[in-house]
């Protein structure tokens, strides 16, 4: 049977659509053909599949042939049988009659043998020719047609239409074509079935030595190719896959060696997409096919049909696999295949079904996700097809075209090479090629890094091309590959071109020389001696110009340009396709190589477009391997555009990488790049983001705190990434405050330049007062020449971490935090009893600092009225260790007093300022100052009679304080201490005893006014006029009682007798009041209050016995002997007041002696009298106040009566009388007035009773 | 062979990355793991395509590369490990069982309290232990 393979294929090739065949019974054909013609191709097809499923099918191409075309005709009945598929599918028999005689004797008979043949699917159109307007010949025709029904219908089926040829009935064409459809359906089916059939046989003798792969292929072809006249492409595509996987296996399972193919000139090309490239009688071998050109035909009519069910992304899918798998296969079989086939088949491949899927594609169609997918493919097909032809032209020498980036490594040296059976060797001819080759080879200087970055080229190469392609020569021993190393040696060092840099400089240069002279045998002869690397390149591309055979492929190969420029196309081709599709990383790598391209050619610009986006992407992941690579030449690309600030930019990217990734030379020459542009004039300020490169944080443990109002000085630590020191003009740093956003960014300069070291520094800011609140870092923003650079990288402890970048930790720590206001001191009185008036007194100032350090505090001490300093002593200062007011006072004094036992110190006073000491700084402390009030009022006594009116104003004395304290004496704080001064003693006086000869014992009572022991060495008393001492005393007091001790707060009594005396007015008026003088002594402390004063330095300290001089005035009234008046309150009637009734209220006023001629009055019988009641409780009738008559004479009397009305009741005070014009000493009350009359309610008044009427 | 192995942390930076090859070209390495991440994307990403593979850890091959092959293993924490080899023949089983004696080491390195959360792994105990895993791959009985 597979002999009939060149007849299958040339029947395939001649068959495209389903052959209807036209019995044209009464030569009607050519009237109907156009007409029938004009239905086809069929649409709205329905068909079974072969699983005998109803498929509908859009458009079914078909061809009307008359079953006496030569076509037909010609063929035998063993060809019709295997090649069915190009059989008719359907018979239309065409009949007209117009006689039913002649339909009975000729028509029927006639069609009676036709269909006799039930292998056929037939049906009869009865075509009428009747014109309508001819009734008759159309009754006739009708009753032709019912006849022709009669016979040929049967109950199952209708095999019969009538078509007008003059007037076609409406339906005629869908009963037409649905019988075709019939037809079709029916012989399709039974055909299927018969290959099914067919084919099962033969799948059973698979494993017999009888099988034939040839001839399974011709059915299962059969088959697939009736599906797909039928248009059942599905169904097509089915039997193909099937097909391949039978083909696999057979493949695989035979152990026989077979031929693989792909020897013939153009194999080379990829035929995936073309199924009729090659015939098949070409790639039969025995009872099968050779699998190079086979498997491709079998690709090639898969991707056909999937075109054709417009799947171009199943397509793509497949035939990516399927090149990944032939690839393999062709990698078997690589010794018997030309040089580098399999390279350039899978590159032509790639290429093909790359346009082949793309022209099939349109854009929109299916999902998103599925869209993508088709991209990556395409991405995938476009980089395997350029990593292929990379290689390719690595082998011809375009190796330093290639950028050594670490895709093309990855793709190129872990990619073998190809393993021919033999390496091609150096054509005889080709002596000038291969010296210009490397003569070439002699001019390509390697392309140093920039920033003189020395970094090992990447291998392109999976092993040294040169020891491979040497090997793998059939002439040449292994053994003396060094030599062919030094004879390049000198040229290719350091050029980083090829591998064999690897082993020059290091391994073994001199003594390979030596070696080389000592055998020199084989050198010369150009057979044995190992090929050079131009002879290599040589070879190899005449050996893949006999293996490449499309001459677009070549010529990409031909010349340095062309092979970048396909080169780009492909990269290009891929890159598009990746970012297209979810695989950005790789698009985004690709797009370095078209930059490194780009770069090479001066478009600068493009190139560093392409290379930000990729140094974006290894940054913004942080792979600083990677990134290190690009890096650098996107830092040129920028310099060449002279984009100076993406410049900076990268030079600090590239300084911020990992420090291992560059050496240390290479790192200062990236600061010098920075330094230099930072210190030429720039057209721009240029701002630069340094966060990956200076970092800072502020200072391990707690936050400084600041009082409110109070300046400080910020240490931060600086982490500086620059491998050298580096200075920066200026720095500010901002604080951000935590709580508060309003106004929460305080900027803090340094102008100073600071010098930047290598790792950590510290570096202090000085620091104005801020608002209460916390603070972190904010922005640290400076000036290294006129380049401005801020950075928000906050680095912990260690240096700037280099996985930091990506995430910019805020900082949580506070590094500042300023207090809201309150007491940071407080001064107060030491003691608060009052001190000695006029006496040189220390007062204590208490000075307490609440936790705030009071280091070099001054203090202005300013004295108010009535109050000096003595200036010339000095203030005493001692530590404070008084009774705490609460524990942690207490902890803190505890210390205190362990730490500083008692401190004390003297100090002095200038302008009225007080500096503190040291120690005085954190404690409390007590400042003793020397003050003495000033009165010049004479304290005075009083009677014990009266009550003592103290005044708290007189002896109360201000201190106004203000100290100035904190780091900057920007802390205030005033105070104004009221200071309370007293005499020491307050005097009373009382007359205990009138003896009968005048004599007065006065006695005088000391109340000790401080709180500190008094004694009394001496009392005496200088009296007025008018008063006496009596006896011989002087008025001194009896010496033996002092000296006196008077305690604190306690009361001491002298008694003076002194008697009257005349009264001289002058002496009067000299000394009008008597003083009493007390030389006393103090003993008290200055802690407690009262204590002796301080006469002067040299004194001070002596505890001789001070005496003290304290006077007091005191006024002795002469005693009232007589009184002139007496005033008697007559009594009230018996029978009680009562309220509303009229009284009389009668006073007797009795002249008890004369007057004196310097009395009172000048009227010397009129007295003026006066009557006080309150008016709310009584009127009074009558004059109030007046003037009664009263003889001068001692014993006249008068009695005032006056009218009055109680107007409440109850007990009430009656109405007074007053004399005013008497003084109330010569008024003497017998008997006294009563105090309270009771004053009964009205009696019941009758007269409310009285009748109206009476 | 082995040529790489490396710990991908869930940001996509690397936490660890180790090759295996004599010669000085682990950059191409690097390259190859961080643009296996793009496949790794796409099947986090794409949860309908990668269908019953959703609840894996492993994510089997992820390059169907020719002249290698990297496989994939994703934890729950989005930490991923890549495995690069130029062993064209291998087991997935064997791989399976490396990628679980991997992430073994993996969990016991980061739980080191002196170990920075996503920062870069640099235990010498783990680099010891991923060259013994790494040594002893293939040899599948190995536990």
């Amino acid at each position: 049977m597979a002999n009939f393979l060149a007849q299958f294929q040339t029947i395939k090739n001649a068959s495209d659509r389903l052959v209807i065949s036209v019995e044209d019974v009464s030569d009607l054909w050519p009237t109907v053909k156009p007409a029938f013609e004009g239905r086809l191709p069929f649409k709205r097809a329905t068909l079974n599949n072969k699983t005998r499923n109803p498929v509908f099918v859009d458009t079914l191409p078909a061809e009307f042939i008359l079953t006496t075309d030569s076509r037909l005709r010609s063929r035998f009945p063993q060809e019709q049988f295997l090649f069915w598929f190009r059989e008719p599918y359907a018979t239309v028999v065409l009949v007209t009659c117009e006689d039913l005689d002649e339909f009975k004797t000729i028509l029927k008979p006639r069609l009676k043998l036709i269909v006799q043949n039930e292998e056929r699917e037939w049906f009869v159109v009865f075509v009428s020719k009747a014109h309508p307007a001819n009734d008759q010949a159309n009754k006739m025709a009708k009753k032709v047609y019912a006849k022709l029904e009669v016979e040929f219908n049967t109950k199952k089926r209708e095999r019969c239409c009538k078509y007008d040829m003059h007037f076609p009935e409406a339906n005629f064409w869908e009963d037409l074509e649905s019988k075709i459809m019939e037809c079709i359906r029916n012989t399709l089916d039974r055909r299927v079935q018969f290959y099914e059939d067919e084919i099962r046989k033969l799948s059973e003798q698979r494993l017999m030595p009888v099988w034939n792969f040839c001839n399974f292929f011709i059915l299962k072809e059969s088959l697939a190719f009736m599906f797909e006249m039928a248009h059942l492409h599905d169904d097509a595509l089915r039997e193909y896959d099937e097909l391949e996987l039978c083909y696999l296996e057979t493949v695989n399972m035979t152990g026989k060696q077979r031929d693989f193919g792909g020897a013939d000139h153009g194999d080379d090309q990829a035929t995936l997409l073309n199924p009729i490239n090659k015939p098949l009688t070409q790639m039969v071998q025995e009872d099968t096919f050779r699998e190079f050109e086979f498997r491709q035909y079998l690709f090639a009519c898969q991707s056909k049909l999937l075109f054709k069910l417009n799947r171009p992304i199943e397509a793509a899918t497949r035939g990516y696999s399927f090149i990944i798998s032939f690839s393999k296969s062709l990698s078997l079989h690589e010794r018997i295949l030309p040089f580098c086939m399999r390279e350039v088949w899978v590159a032509t491949a790639c290429m093909s079904l790359i346009k082949a899927t793309t022209s099939n594609y349109t854009d929109g169609d299916v999902a998103p996700d599925i869209e993508k997918e088709f991209f990556r493919l395409l991405g995938d097909l476009y980089s395997l097809a350029r990593v292929k032809f990379l290689r390719l032209a690595y082998l011809i020498g375009y190796g330093t075209d290639i950028e050594r980036s670490p895709v093309n490594s990855a793709s190129l040296s872990l990619l073998p090479w190809p393993k021919p059976a033999v390496w091609p060797s150096v054509p005889a001819d080709s002596s000038v090629e291969v010296l210009e080759k490397e003569k070439l080879i002699l001019q390509t200087t390697s392309r140093t890094k920039h920033f003189g970055i020395q970094r090992k080229p990447l291998p392109l190469e999976p092993t040294v091309l040169l020891r491979e392609a040497n090997r793998r020569r059939a002439s040449l021993s292994a053994g003396n590959v060094s030599e062919m190393f030094d004879s390049r040696q000198g040229p290719m060092d350091g050029s980083g071109f090829d591998a064999s840099t690897r082993m020059s400089p290091h391994k073994a240069p001199p003594n390979s020389m030596t070696r080389t002279n000592s055998s020199p045998g084989n050198f010369d002869s150009s057979i044995d001696r190992p090929m050079r690397l131009a002879e290599i390149f040589i070879a190899a591309e005449h050996a893949l110009k006999q293996t490449i055979s499309s001459p677009e492929l070549w010529r990409s190969l031909s010349s340095s340009e062309e092979f970048e420029k396909k080169y780009l196309e492909l990269t290009k081709g891929a890159a598009d396709n990746y970012h297209r599709s979810w695989w950005k990383r790789h698009g985004v790598v690709l797009d370095g190589e078209i930059a490194a391209v780009a770069f090479k050619h001066g478009n600068f610009d493009r190139a560093a477009e392409s290379y930000e986006k990729v140094c974006a992407l290894y940054a913004g992941e942080g792979w600083q391997d990677l990134l290190a690579e690009v890096l650098p030449n996107l830092a040129e690309c920028q310099k060449m555009i002279n984009d100076q600030a993406g410049y900076l930019l990268s030079c600090v990217r590239l300084l911020s990488l990992d420090e291992g990734l560059f050496l240390t030379k290479e790192r200062q020459a990236f600061q010098s790049e920075v330094i230099r542009l930072a210190h030429s004039e720039m057209k721009d300020p240029i701002h630069l983001d340094v966060s990956s490169l200076i970092t800072f944080s502020g200072n391990p443990g707690p936050p400084l705190e600041l009082c409110d109002r109070d300046p400080g000085i910020l240490s931060v630590t600086v982490w500086s990434g620059f491998p050298d020191d580096i200075t920066l003009n200026s720095i500010t740093l901002t604080l951000n405050a935590t709580y508060n956003t309003d106004d929460g960014v305080k900027a803090l300069k340094s102008s100073t330049p600071i010098v930047l070291h290598a790792g950590r520094n510290t570096i202090t800011l000085d620091l104005p007062p801020q608002k209460p609140g916390s603070y972190v870092l904010g922005v640290l923003t400076g000036q290294i020449g006129d380049l401005r650079f801020r950075s928000h990288s906050f680095s912990k402890v260690g240096p700037a971490d280099s996985d930091d970048f990506m995430s910019y930790e805020k900082p949580a720590k506070p590094i500042l935090k300023v207090f809201k206001p309150r007491a940071l001191v407080d001064l107060d009185a030491a003691v608060s009893s009052a001190l000695l008036i006029n006496e040189h007194q220390w007062v204590g100032i208490l000075v307490r600092p609440v936790k705030y350090s009071l280091k070099a505090a001054v203090l202005h001490i300013d004295t108010g009225p009535g109050l000096e300093i003595k200036e010339s002593h000095v203030i005493e200062m001692e530590s404070y260790a008084g009774v705490s007011q609460n524990k942690d006072d207490q902890l803190q004094n505890d210390c205190a007093q362990l730490n500083s036992d008692k401190n004390f110190e003297r100090l002095t006073l200038n302008d009225g300022k007080i500096e503190f000491p040291n120690w005085a700084s954190d404690n409390p402390s007590i400042l003793w100052v020397l003050v003495r009030a000033i009165s010049d009022t004479l304290s005075r006594g009083s009677s014990s009679a009266t009550t003592r009116r103290e005044s708290i104003v007189d002896g109360m004395r201000t201190i106004a304080l203000k100290l100035e304290f904190g780091a900057f004496h920007n802390q205030i704080f005033e105070r104004t201490l009221a200071v309370h001064f007293t005499d020491p003693f307050y005097v009373r006086t009382r007359v205990t005893d009138k003896c009968n000869d005048g004599t007065l014992l006065l006695q005088i009572i000391l109340h000790s006014e401080v709180k500190a022991t008094l004694t009394v060495y001496d009392a005496w008393l200088d009296l007025q006029d008018g008063f006496v001492h009596t006896g011989q005393t002087e008025g001194r007091a009896n010496s033996s009682f002092f000296p006196l001790v008077i305690s604190p707060t306690s009361k001491a009594g002298i008694l003076f007798s002194i008697c009257l005396d005349k009264t001289n007015a002058e002496e009067a008026r000299k000394q009008p009041e008597s003083i009493l003088n007390i030389k006393y002594g103090i003993s008290g402390s200055r802690t407690i209050g009262a204590h002796p004063p301080v006469m002067n330095e040299s004194t001070g300290v002596d505890d001789a016995r001070q005496e003290l001089i304290f006077r007091s005035a005191i006024t002795l009234q002469r005693p009232v002997l007589d009184p002139c008046l007496a005033v008697g309150f007559l009594p009230l009637p018996s029978d009680g007041l009562r309220v509303g009734q009229l009284v009389k209220m009668q006073w007797r006023v009795e002249r008890l002696k004369d007057l004196d001629d310097e009395g009172v009055s000048k009227h010397n019988d009129e007295l003026l009298y006066e009557v006080k009641a309150n008016s709310g409780n009584w009127m009074i009738a009558g004059r109030k106040r007046g003037y009664a008559s009263l003889s001068t004479e001692q014993g006249a009397r008068i009695i005032i009566s006056v009218l009055c009305m109680p107007l409440v009741a109850g007990y009430v005070r009656p109405p007074l009388l007053g004399l005013p014009d008497v003084d109330e000493a010569n008024i003497s009350c017998k008997p006294a007035g009563p105090h309270l009359v009771c004053v009964l309610p009205p009696p019941l008044s009758s007269s409310f009773c009285i009748p109206v009427n009476s | 062979m082995i040529v790489c192995v490396a710990v991908v942390g869930h940001q996509n930076n690397p936490l660890y990355i180790q090759s295996f090859t004599e010669a000085d070209d682990a950059l191409k390495l690097h390259h190859i793991v961080h643009c296996s991440l793009d496949v790794v994307d796409e099947r986090v990403n794409n949860p309908k395509r990668s269908g019953p593979m959703l609840n894996e850890t492993f994510l089997g091959l992820l390059y169907p590369i020719e002249n290698y092959k990297v496989y994939g293993y994703l934890t729950n924490t989005k930490v991923k490990f890549i495995l690069v080899t130029t062993d064209l023949d291998v087991k997935d089983a064997d791989v399976r069982n490396f990628f679980r004696r991997f992430h073994a080491a993996y969990v016991d390195a980061v739980s080191n309290p002196f170990h920075v959360p996503g920062k870069k792994i640099t235990s010498k105990t783990f680099a010891e232990r991923v060259s013994t895993i790494v040594k002893s791959f293939g040899f599948s009985s190995a536990g």
